[in-house]
């Protein structure tokens, strides 16, 4: 096939797509109530529900935050020293969390469909990875929750209980979490314990976002 | 968008440039549901965006911009493998002659390889059809005219090549 012949079946292909018509498209847009009811109804994007989930996530660690924030405050004495140390621990994790989510939320808003194909693109897949970053960052908090209950009457009293049972569990935890924060990442994606860890909807979104990434990146460097 | 004669004289705008929601509808989306549902949130999401149309572009990059971000962003996962082609099946077309059941055929080769194309490919690939320009597809994309030029003649080398094997 010659570069005219190419040309000529390139332009027939293009004038099919266009009479290919989408059906009701002419009385759609020409209709401006038909934008005002679906502006009330839910919008069906991705993004709107990935914001959703989101403000979700913030109002639940609110509420989280600030019920640890009241145990804490009633429980200041220096017996419970083990639990002041951990619920505080915990609070700072949420906070932090509650911080990126905030973050995230923002980051949606910005994502803007008239920015260049590559820029939104780009900005949509970073913010998927984005997720992993703050999953593998709340893993660390994972030991505070072995620690909270101690107490120096238990250490004393049941020093076997502590030393061969709670002492080892936290620091299962405290390892686990450690090597949790320093392996989950993108380059371990194709991992079995990754897809184990997260489930398959999550597994299998992050998989796109991270191809569609290296996509964007190899179709910005002419390759 | 502040009043609604702005509204209105934007969905003109659209109607007049509506062959570019036809053209990304058919080639993101392969069944007639898909197609509606994403006509509609193509024409939601460029009167949301109608505040950002900037003058210094033509309205027709604009809309490419916003439709082409609008079907990789959200029809990306609804991708159904099944594909309708254009021309009928051979029982409807014993009228054609030769050289119409040829190019219906050619048709639906070049159907296939487009919709085999990686999303930002197929972007590329429906505004070299449109034969925009490389300067207005390098500001749609974001990619340099260069890159924009190796990418076409690339992508127009192995449909060349398909054909080839095809009628060896």
């Amino acid at each position: 096939m010659d570069e005219t012949e190419l040309q000529d079946l390139l332009k027939t292909y293009n004038q099919k797509l266009e009479e290919a018509k989408v059906l009701n498209l002419q009385s759609w847009v020409l209709n401006l109530q038909c934008f005002e009811a679906l502006q009330k109804q839910k919008s069906k994007s991705k993004l709107r529900s990935l914001m959703n989930f989101k403000i979700v996530a913030v109002i639940l660690g609110i509420l989280w935050f600030l019920f640890l924030g009241y145990l804490l405050f009633y429980s200041m004495e220096i017996q419970k020293i083990f639990f002041l140390v951990s619920v505080a621990a915990i609070i700072v994790f949420t906070f932090i969390a509650i911080v990126i989510y905030m973050h995230q939320i923002i980051m949606i808003h910005k994502i803007n469909n008239t920015e260049s194909v590559l820029e939104a693109q780009e900005k949509l897949a970073q913010l998927k990875l984005s997720t992993l970053n703050i999953t593998r960052f709340l893993f660390l908090q994972a030991p505070f929750y072995c620690t909270f209950w101690w107490s120096f009457n238990f250490i004393e009293n049941s020093p076997k209980s502590f030393w061969f049972i709670s002492f080892p569990i936290a620091l299962i935890f405290t390892f686990a979490s450690i090597w949790l924060f320093k392996s989950i990442s993108i380059k371990n994606i194709h991992k079995k314990w990754f897809k184990i860890l997260f489930n398959s909807t999550e597994w299998t979104s992050l998989i796109k976002a991270n191809n569609f990434f290296e996509e964007i990146n190899s179709f910005k460097r002419n390759i | 968008m502040s009043n609604r004669k702005e509204q209105e004289k934007l969905l003109q705008m659209i109607n007049q440039n509506q062959g570019i929601i036809f053209k990304i509808c058919n080639s993101y989306c392969h069944n007639k549901n898909e197609r509606e549902d994403l006509a509609q949130e193509i024409i939601y999401q460029l009167l949301k965006s109608a505040h950002s149309f900037n003058e210094q572009y033509k309205f027709s990059t604009w809309m490419y911009r916003v439709a082409l971000n609008v079907a990789i962003s959200f029809y990306r996962k609804n991708k159904t493998k099944e594909l309708i082609p254009f021309a009928e099946s051979r029982s409807d077309r014993q009228d054609y002659n030769d050289h119409s059941v040829e190019l219906e055929d050619n048709i639906s080769i070049l159907q296939g390889f487009i919709n085999e194309l990686k999303e930002l490919d197929k972007a590329l690939m429906i505004l070299y059809l449109e034969t925009r320009s490389y300067k207005e597809i390098s500001e749609i994309l974001g990619i340099t005219e260069t890159n924009v030029a190796t990418k076409i003649n690339r992508i127009k080398n192995s449909l060349k090549q398909k054909f080839s094997e095809i009628n060896q």
